[in-house]
């Protein structure tokens, strides 16, 4: 009994004093901190890696350039697994880090949500360059924003026209991945296509982690599509490619940004061919600034820039801006993010002007870019 | 549309089966459910890859290497891993499996990134590329290769064990290891050849999966693991002629049920066939019924 | 004897003090209750699941299906109906205590493995189902805005009092925890007990001595699930949203790497696994920063630790005394079961 009970004091008193050891954060005096949350391990590990390129790049060019207002920015990388539960932990992590001023993240709209109501506690603003969920805007009450397309307006932008007027095409097949981002695109983009007059001629749904679509896809190339709706993310896109084109379906296919990747081209091969998507950043038709940005990134990681790194790059050039003008201040910075408000005052990044509205949400041009012989082109 | 899901079915099943052998040797052995087996199939698709890209190695010698690989990791996760964990208390080696899982995941994804990778295409035969179309379904040259390879290994496997030496004290160990001991037989080295067995064929199964979707990721074991898992089950664990039949079966059911019922079920349709198999004839299809007086623990 | 007794008992009441004054000190923030109430929560989850590895010696691999019912109960009542939370715990209580039975009838005549297959079916059925029927859980989209609990004592004229912040949750996971391991040494004392504890043993002398294993079985395959669906109300209504890929299978071993870990059967063991695994995750993240390795390496570093504390400790940090005694010996059997590799 007495072993036991020493035992089980021993375990405790060392958790408790493992927990304790957690406090110290010790760092140069004069930083400004922001956090970054994202997935870093786990099985949407490769969304955490765009983020931090993209977000990486931009600091050292602030950092370059002798910081904000001479003071110089740190990250804190708070890995959230795209899981809500660790969401939360990274969360409260963040909230209770009294030098922290601004969050960026988090990736997954599901850790997204599941922080929102500990920012909001904790006031603590918070930007995400890739959280879609439409509902997050609500739970956020004015502490989040994001600079990413909600999913309406890209949906119909795709039916309208994507496939309307650039391709002129009629019969759609969806197949859609069953998570948050999708299910929003494809509605809207379903609502889209019956404005337009489009017909759609099947849906189908596949699960995160699958490999083998060749099911589905033989039954959605049944009913003679003339092109195919890739509604998910790059590595699936690209799997369904590869797997139609082996079916024999020689047709057109197209997307959101999710598809928007250097790996989709790399993993699809030939088969990515003739892929039309909708992206935010668009290097041969952005300024110079962009240009730069592009060949920056290219240099930086050995890969073409990606919607993700691009939002998470501008996102970081946001929150700099902001600072500079209003100081290191939770809610200062806040009021600054929500001041951007119309396009005289929007901020103009590398992903265009960009400005939010009263809920967060952003309003940025959308561009359309093709795969053609194995290199993104614009479509137009 | 049949035929088509027919062939699609055949071929992610024939992977199944190759992936549920691996479950299906080491339960047979040592009643552990190796939840390691599915990263030694990711090993194997990496260490191909690794192989064709870095060194320049023609696809038939790499994969031959990959398979080698693929026993090597199985070896040495009975060495470290589970060895010294014999006479503990089997769910500790349930633990370990669960552990050494998250462990090499995690080393793949510092080693490799975490960003899927392409299969190196260039590097396969011409014929794979090949494709015949019939009136109602299109073959590859590649679906040929998977059938071929899995009919080859199953056959070769079912002689390894029924012909052998090897094979023999394996069935000895299975059956009783204090007897196949005092009969003479290493049981330890038994059980590290089945490791080895095992883990090879995990590693041809994560070379063929890798090369036909051409895409490698580091968590790409987890859902191969757990379907070739219900393979294995639906066969009766425990049995190899029954994993390899599980393994096609499951496929077969579920390109059909996502053909024809809602593909959103479709993994539920693996889980489901799983459940009421267990439930109606709990030895599987190939099992034999397992009267135990000691539980699980 | 005495003596003995009443010194442990001592350690548990300082602990219990402990807890109790815990958010008091200065040093304790937001962000460190947090994390220890997600330690409660898991103490309560594992308390549960011991039930079934630890008590009657079945393996389940399938727990968190009954988290996520309990945690889904909660969410949907409160999304649409608003109700209470005091009025939706025992309802999830209950819930979870059905589906345990509904699942567990059935298939608890089935031997060793096969069982723990079952279960592992039925969660990934679970979080298939949650993902899948959109027009009720509204799927992959998640529950978000699902209220807080809160404190109704209008209807005396009293203060309506919301939950804010994690010091309110703290306590009333403390509260939780109490009345669970409470449950589990009545239990553990009963006739219900010994009658798992007979089935653990051996199967074969329980049934002689007059033990219906079936029956007690069920009974205690359905209060572990309502366990489950405790912990997960009370999720719900703490992070105020949920989706179902909190619920996968990940979950469930990471309870019963808990369960394991502390040391099967033993009520007090299971707790410390809980909290050790739960912090260690969260230890990782602060020391691995501090020392400069980069985020990516926490789970690797995860995964070694849990393989070496089996490899040194198998029976757990702190085993039942009869295993630990036949740990010594060196006497664990492993069973013996005939199967054909044919």
């Amino acid at each position: 009994m007495k072993g036991k009970g020493s035992l089980f004091c021993k375990g405790l008193i060392l958790t408790v004093g493992l927990i304790f050891c957690m406090t110290t954060a010790a760092s140069a005096a004069d930083t400004i901190r922001i956090g970054v949350a994202g997935p870093f391990t786990g099985d949407a590990a490769a969304y955490g890696d765009n983020i931090k390129a993209g977000v990486s790049l931009k600091l050292k060019e602030i950092n370059g350039a002798g910081g904000i207002n001479g003071k110089k920015v740190e990250i804190v990388w708070g890995d959230d697994l795209c899981q809500p539960k660790e969401g939360g932990t990274v969360a409260s992590k963040f909230a209770n880090d009294k030098k922290m001023v601004a969050v960026i993240g988090h990736v997954c709209s599901s850790a997204t949500l599941a922080g929102m109501p500990i920012y909001v506690r904790a006031k603590m603003p918070v930007i995400s360059a890739t959280s879609t969920n439409e509902t997050i805007g609500h739970v956020g009450k004015g502490w989040f924003f994001r600079n990413c397309y909600t999913d309406d307006f890209q949906g119909e932008y795709l039916a309208s026209h994507v496939v309307k007027e650039l391709l002129g095409l009629k019969r759609v097949g969806i197949f859609y991945e069953n998570n948050d981002y999708a299910i929003g695109l494809k509605d809207s983009f379903v609502k889209g296509a019956q404005d337009s007059g489009l017909q759609v001629t099947g849906t189908e749904a596949y699960m995160k982690g699958a490999t083998d679509f060749t099911p589905q896809l033989t039954k959605l190339l049944r009913d003679d599509p003339e092109t195919l709706f890739l509604c998910g993310y790059h590595l699936e896109g690209a799997l369904i490619a590869g797997q139609a084109r082996k079916l024999g379906f020689e047709g057109p296919l197209f997307g959101g940004d999710g598809i928007d990747n250097a790996d989709y081209i790399e993993i699809g091969g030939e088969a990515a061919d003739n892929t039309y998507m909708t992206v935010p950043f668009l290097a041969q038709a952005a300024g110079p600034e962009g240009q730069k940005f592009a060949e920056d990134y290219k240099e930086e990681n050995g890969r073409d820039v990606d919607w993700m790194s691009a939002n998470a790059y501008d996102c970081m050039g946001i929150l700099a801006y902001v600072i500079e003008k209003v100081g290191a201040d939770r809610e200062k910075i806040r009021e600054g993010l929500a001041a951007i408000n119309s396009p005289e005052k929007g901020y103009e990044g590398v992903t265009g002007l960009t400005y939010f509205n009263e809920v967060g949400d952003c309003f940025k041009p959308a561009f359309v870019k093709k795969v053609e012989g194995g290199k993104f082109v614009p479509a137009e | 549309m049949f035929t088509q899901q027919l062939v699609n079915g055949l071929t992610i099943g024939g992977i199944y089966a190759l992936i549920a052998v691996g479950y299906t040797m080491v339960y047979g052995v040592i009643q552990l459910i190796n939840f390691a087996h599915g990263e030694v199939y990711m090993l194997g698709a990496f260490f191909a890859a690794t192989f064709i890209m870095v060194m320049g190695m023609p696809f038939y010698m790499a994969f031959i290497l990959a398979m080698a690989c693929g026993a090597i990791c199985g070896m040495l996760l009975d060495v470290i891993a589970y060895r010294p964990l014999r006479r503990s208390p089997r769910l500790a080696c349930l633990i370990t499996a669960i552990g050494m899982s998250i462990f090499l995941q995690n080393l793949a994804m510092l080693i490799w990134g975490s960003r899927p990778k392409p299969f190196p295409s260039q590097s396969l035969p011409e014929w794979f590329n090949t494709t015949w179309v019939f009136s109602h379904f299109r073959l590859t040259g590649f679906h040929l290769f998977v059938f071929g390879v899995t009919i080859i290994m199953m056959v070769g496997l079912n002689l390894l064990i029924k012909k052998t030496r090897f094979g023999k004290a394996m069935r000895a160990v299975a059956q009783n290891k204090t007897m196949a001991a005092l009969a003479g037989i290493n049981v330890n080295k038994v059980i590290t050849l089945t490791f080895a067995v095992a883990g090879s064929m995990g590693a041809a199964a994560g070379l063929l999966v890798g090369a036909y979707y051409n895409s490698l990721y580091p968590t790409m074991g987890y859902v191969a693991g757990v379907k070739a898992f219900a393979a294995a089950v639906l066969g009766g664990i425990g049995s190899v002629p029954g994993a390899m039949l599980g393994g096609i079966v499951l496929g077969v059911a579920e390109a059909m049920g996502a053909g024809y019922l809602s593909s959103l079920y479709r993994d539920g349709i693996s889980y489901g066939v799983m459940i009421l198999v267990i439930v109606f004839i709990p030895a599987g299809f190939f099992g034999v019924v397992i009267k135990e007086t000691k539980k699980s623990i | 004897m005495d003596q003995k007794i009443s010194n442990s008992s001592k350690l548990k009441i300082a602990l219990l003090i402990l807890a109790l004054v815990l958010p008091a000190f200065p040093f304790v923030s937001q962000h460190m209750l947090h994390i220890i109430i997600l330690i409660y929560l898991y103490m309560i989850l594992a308390l549960g699941l011991n039930i079934i590895p630890g008590f009657n010696g079945l393996l389940d691999l399938g727990f968190v299906g009954f988290y996520g019912i309990g945690a889904y109960t909660s969410g949907l009542l409160t999304y649409h109906f608003g109700m209470s939370y005091w009025m939706i715990m025992p309802l999830a209580f209950l819930n979870g205590a059905l589906w345990g039975v509904l699942l567990g009838a059935p298939t608890l005549r089935l031997t060793g493995d096969y069982f723990a297959i079952v279960t592992f079916g039925f969660s990934e059925l679970v979080v298939l189902f949650l993902t899948n029927e959109i027009w009720l859980t509204r799927g992959p989209l998640g529950l978000p805005g699902i209220l807080p609990p809160s404190i109704d004592l209008s209807w005396f004229g009293g203060p309506v009092w919301e939950f804010q912040g994690e010091l309110p949750y703290y306590y009333l996971a403390i509260v939780m925890v109490l009345g669970t391991v409470f449950v589990m040494h009545r239990i553990q004392d009963s006739r219900l007990g010994r009658a798992w504890f007979a089935i653990r043993d051996d199967e074969v002398a329980a049934v002689s001595c007059g033990i219906n294993l079936l029956v007690y079985k069920v009974i205690a395959f359905g209060t572990s699930a309502a366990f489950g669906a405790l912990g997960g109300s009370f999720f719900a209504r703490w992070v105020t949203f949920l989706s179902p890929d909190m619920f996968k299978f990940w979950e469930s071993f990471l309870v019963l790497c808990m369960v394991v870990l502390g040391g099967m059967g033993n009520i007090w063991g299971v707790m410390v696994g809980a909290a050790v695994l739960v912090s260690l995750s969260e230890v990782l993240r602060e020391v691995l920063s501090a020392v400069g390795l980069p985020v990516e390496i926490r789970f690797l570093a995860f995964g070694l630790i849990m393989v070496l504390v089996m490899r040194y400790r198998p029976a757990g940090l702190m085993p039942i005394p009869a295993v630990a005694a036949q740990m010594r010996a060196g006497r664990v059997k492993r069973k013996k079961v005939k199967t054909a590799v044919s």
